[in-house]
């Protein structure tokens, strides 16, 4: 057995094997838990009630906040995509053409390596209405500022905002590497047909960088929809819940009201949305992409 | 181009990066300042942002009235424990699915790439509660009944951590670059598969190897979701951020914010630096390695 | 759960008990360790006289040992049902009353011995021996006891040219306006008055409010809600109006007051130590405290803490027996008890007559005696120990929210609330 194992033939499977074992105990185990959890009542003490599908129906049409809080995660994903990847592409577009790239990178980056603890403090006190730094600017040039945080008109949008500020230095190192490998004679080609910079961006680098691209929105989406720490610290998921994605909602259901049944039947719903949502994505976006993922 | 076009556009971009680059860092310097106010300036109306009097005993009361020691002997065992334990995962599976063709190797593949679409929040909640009834652990009986299991203990801050599938992605591609002439060469002197994987193939990928370790040490050193989940009862184990989000009761009046605040600046410091100092070899690897799926 | 304090290794205690029979016949058989483990979210220093007094009955009671440990409030519910689950971790708990019936529920709790039962009833205010009860019931001795009343700013009144603090809901509104004041750009820097979104506050100042007009929140039975009421929804309007009139905003925050950023608030009397801690020497004259204005007969809500036993515990007669020690009255002319020393440290009210009686000193100053008279008033009503207590009051607190910022008006906020919380509430044994 040892010198099979040992062997050429073998050894794959004894490298394998931690990572085998830690398959089976911390993610297939525990993904079958939550699914058969999902079918039941359960509080984490007594033994668990089997009750079918009532959890997800129960989330799905007799919650009164469940639905709301899938919107808000929708909400937060789409905005969090529209704001950041756009701002990603051009900062990495003009760090591109630029000097000390290095340096660039590394300013760009400072977010993506702060505890999200730190972020959503930093921010809490810069979004402050009287005394942060934000309205105070706003006030210096006779702007008026509202209650970014605690307002249920502009909490999302703050929140939209810092988890863009927090993950642009990602993606901008992703279109960095993208723009990296864009063939210099494409770009002479059509300067030398007259193309100024910004027809360059716009024919030339936006059509080439599309594998890129389609890469940075699925991923910047799938992890948007996954989110929930942030607003957990930032707004505590206010006010009027208005920030509470489904992430936070279904946390609060399991370690605070110890629902674990229902919210694991909550973790499954929205993990389905985040596969269906995957798969519309890659469809219709690697639709005639140079290459695929 | 007219030269004087060209200098008006040179001069947007990098006024656009600058601008670009204020947003990134100044919330940072904001941060600093605040950890520097004195209550009175903090009450003041408006409040007073630059400092007249640096309270610069902040910091040092961060260690004196703060458990930050604690947290910060806390962040590093669990993060150097999870770094080192992630390594070793790695790139023996890395090794395996690279090197070896072997019974399912494609269908591990799969699966380990695959396992990447499964988001955190999925997992929380059935390992939470598989770790509290593991047998024979903190108090439980055989059936994992009457004790606390694992909970409140540095295996489950470790343990559903031990292995990454990206990680595992990273060194198949870094062992992919290894020419497997070389294996083989090795395999006629007689070494043994193990010995080939760690003297010979193991040094051949130092870049990815630093990459790998630099990024999994800063995403663990960071994380709070699943360290807090664990932890909140069980102050003495609580990492650095985990710790002053926990402690936030404390600092309910406002004169008390400045501490909390140099609190959040040491959380950042360790980081960066270690990035600063990193940073080439990091943004390298991920750049080479990452982009296309 | 981690346990503090001082085992003696069994090694250690062959030996001892070797040496007991070697040296002579006098000496008794040795006494078996005793080890009583309490749970309680006080920290250390709030904790620090119990701890003095558990010394000093181990002293008395050789073979006792008496072992603390501190959950944090927030958590406390949860770590006691998930740790608990078969045999106990904890022998003593010190609970918010409203964790009392998910532990009931799942039979965690012991029903103390009959003597036990007397010396609660012959020694405690009735409101919190109500608490204490359920389900027919007493589940184990009162401890500490909070009271809401309206706290506020006396200088800030005073600059207002108020010398009067509100009576009715309006008068709270009018008062409210005439001490806000804003910036240029319309964001507040002086609340008129303030909810704070954290924690308990939006619903404990609603629950208050509702008790001051004579209307409880949630029926006798504690299956439903009387949140449809008229009065409830009058309430809630009245709050939105603050909103509406810009007075009060999501971002004042309870920890402006002793900034001088807070015209007034409704406030429980534990955060008399805060104040004075942040206010230092002009604690008298800035804090002012009044009954919770109402246009009814006036009244307020309590809510009190009790020590239970585990009813899984190996060690139940010793630990109601430590408890009842811990409450009685100490030195001799009916000193503070144990509990009440801990309690007086800290600023707090109880339900024990005798200990209230000996806090005197400490409890003479204006704020202290506006709040024990509350207690004592008719119409302080105990907070209602209804099924996932904490639950519901999340529930009700987005509908108020939502209620606050426009969305919904308060009349249909309220009714939503009372449709989910009655699912929640339908769900008890």
């Amino acid at each position: 057995m040892i010198a099979w194992l040992t062997s050429k033939r073998g050894a794959p499977y004894l490298f394998m094997a931690p990572v085998f074992v830690f398959a089976v105990f911390l993610f297939v185990g525990p993904l079958l838990f939550a699914a058969t959890i999902s079918f039941t009542d359960w509080e984490g003490v007594t033994a668990p009630r089997w009750v079918g599908l009532h959890n997800y129906t129960y989330l799905l049409i007799h919650d009164g906040f469940f639905l709301t809080s899938v919107w808000n995660t929708l909400v937060f994903a789409a905005g969090s995509v529209i704001v950041g990847v756009p701002l990603a592409l051009i900062a990495a577009a003009l760090i591109s053409q630029s000097r000390y790239q290095s340096v660039w990178r590394t300013i760009y980056w400072l977010p993506m390596i702060t505890n999200i603890v730190a972020v959503a403090y930093i921010w809490r006190y810069i979004l402050n209405d009287t005394s942060g730094l934000l309205n105070r600017t706003l006030d210096v040039f006779g702007l008026g500022g509202p209650d970014w945080l605690t307002s249920t008109s502009t909490a999302m949008l703050s929140v939209i905002m810092v988890a863009s500020w927090m993950s642009i230095g990602q993606n901008v190192l992703v279109f960095l590497s993208g723009l990296a490998e864009i063939d210099e004679s494409y770009y002479e080609a059509a300067r030398l047909d007259g193309a100024n910079p910004l027809q360059l961006f716009w024919h030339v680098t936006i059509p080439l960088l599309r594998p890129t691209i389609v890469f940075v929105l699925i991923t910047s989406l799938i992890n948007a929809l996954s989110a929930f720490v942030l607003m957990l610290i930032l707004t505590e998921g206010g006010p009027a819940r208005s920030t509470t994605v489904t992430g936070l909602y279904l946390y609060d259901m399991a370690f605070t009201d110890l629902r674990l049944g229902r919210a694991s039947a909550a973790a499954y719903i929205l993990f389905a949305l985040i596969f269906v949502i995957s798969l519309v994505q890659l469809r219709l976006l690697r639709r005639g992409s140079v290459e695929g993922a | 181009m007219q030269p004087m076009r060209a200098i008006v556009l040179t001069v947007a971009k990098y006024a656009a990066l600058g601008f670009g680059s204020f947003v990134m860092v100044f919330p940072f310097l904001d941060m600093f300042l605040g950890a520097l106010r004195t209550p009175a300036e903090r009450l003041a109306i408006p409040m007073v942002y630059w400092p007249h009097d640096p309270q610069w005993h902040n910091f040092v009361r961060v260690f004196t009235e703060l458990p930050m020691l604690t947290w910060f002997a806390n962040s590093v065992i669990v993060t150097v424990a999870i770094t080192t334990i992630q390594m070793v995962t790695s790139t023996m599976a890395g090794y395996a699915l690279a090197k070896y063709r072997f019974f399912g190797s494609r269908l591990l593949l799969n699966a380990v790439l695959g396992a990447q679409m499964f988001p955190f929040f999925l997992l929380i909640i059935p390992i939470f509660f598989l770790l509290r009834f593991v047998p024979l652990a903190g108090g439980n009986d055989l059936f994992g009944q009457g004790g606390s299991g694992l909970l409140n203990s540095y295996a489950a801050m470790i343990l559903p951590f031990a292995v990454t599938w990206y990680g595992i992605f990273l060194m198949r591609q870094s062992f992919m670059a290894v020419p497997d002439e070389i294996i083989d060469a090795a395999r006629m002197d007689g070494a043994g598969e193990f010995r080939i994987f760690a003297t010979v193939a193991l040094p051949l990928i130092k870049p990815g190897l630093a990459t790998l370790a630099i990024f999994v040490f800063i995403y663990q050193w960071n994380e709070v979701i699943w360290t807090m989940t664990v932890t909140r009862t069980a102050p003495e184990l609580q990492t650095i951020p985990v710790g002053i989000y926990l402690l936030r009761g404390a600092f309910v009046d406002q004169s008390t914010l400045s501490l909390q605040q140099a609190a959040v600046c040491v959380s950042i410091l360790p980081i960066m630096v270690v990035f600063l100092l990193l940073q080439r070899s990091y943004i390298r690897g991920l750049t080479a390695g990452g982009v296309k799926g | 759960m981690k346990t503090v304090g001082v085992r003696i290794p069994a090694g250690l205690r062959v030996v001892a008990a070797l040496a007991g029979i070697a040296f002579g016949a006098a000496s008794a058989s040795p006494q078996p360790i005793t080890t009583i483990r309490v749970a309680t979210h006080y920290n250390a220093e709030q904790f620090a006289p119990m701890r003095a007094c558990f010394r000093e009955y181990e002293a008395q009671h050789p073979g006792i040992r008496i072992v603390h440990s501190q959950i944090s409030y927030q958590d406390y519910l949860q770590t006691v049902l998930i740790a608990r689950a078969g045999k106990s971790p904890v022998d003593i708990y010190s609970l918010y009353s409203i964790w009392a019936p998910q532990l009931i529920g799942t039979g965690a709790l012991d029903v103390p011995p009959a003597d036990i039962a007397r010396f609660v009833r012959a020694g405690y205010a009735p409101a919190t021996i109500d608490a204490a009860t359920m389900k027919g019931h007493l589940w184990g001795i009162p401890t500490e006891v909070s009271v809401y009343q309206l706290v506020y700013n006396k200088v800030l009144f005073a600059a207002a040219g108020i010398h009067a603090p509100p009576r009715t809901l309006d008068d709270l509104a009018r008062t409210a306006a005439a001490i806000t004041r804003k910036n240029r750009q319309g964001n507040i820097l002086v609340g008129g008055f303030a909810f704070d979104l954290s924690g308990a506050n939006v619903t404990h100042t609603f629950y208050s409010e509702m008790y001051a007009a004579g209307v409880a929140p949630y029926t006798a039975d504690m299956r439903h809600t009387n949140l449809r009421k008229p009065a409830a929804a009058m309430i809630l309007g009245k709050q939105v109006d603050l909103f509406r009139r810009g007075v009060t905003s999501n971002s004042v925050l309870a920890g402006d007051f002793a900034g001088g950023g807070i015209g007034m608030a409704v406030m429980a009397n534990w955060m008399k130590d805060t104040l004075r801690t942040s206010l230092g020497s002009r604690f008298e004259a800035t804090v002012g405290v009044a009954p919770i204005p109402s246009d009814g007969r006036g009244g307020t809500m309590i809510y009190s803490f009790f020590w239970g036993v585990d009813a899984a515990s190996r060690v139940k007669r010793p630990a109601w027996d430590l408890l009842r020690w811990l409450n009685s009255p100490r030195g001799k002319d009916g000193g503070l008890s144990c509990t009440g020393a801990m309690l007086d440290g800290m600023g707090d009210l109880t339900g024990n007559r005798s200990d209230l009686a000996a806090m005197r000193a400490s409890i003479a100053d204006p704020f202290s005696q506006q709040y024990v008279a509350a207690l004592r008033a008719p119409g302080a009503v105990s907070q209602p120990n209804i099924w996932h207590a904490s639950e519901a009051d999340r529930v009700l607190k987005y509908y108020i929210e939502l209620a606050w910022s426009g969305r919904m008006s308060p009349a249909a906020a309220l009714a939503a609330a009372d449709t989910d919380i009655t699912a929640i509430l339908s769900e008890q044994p």
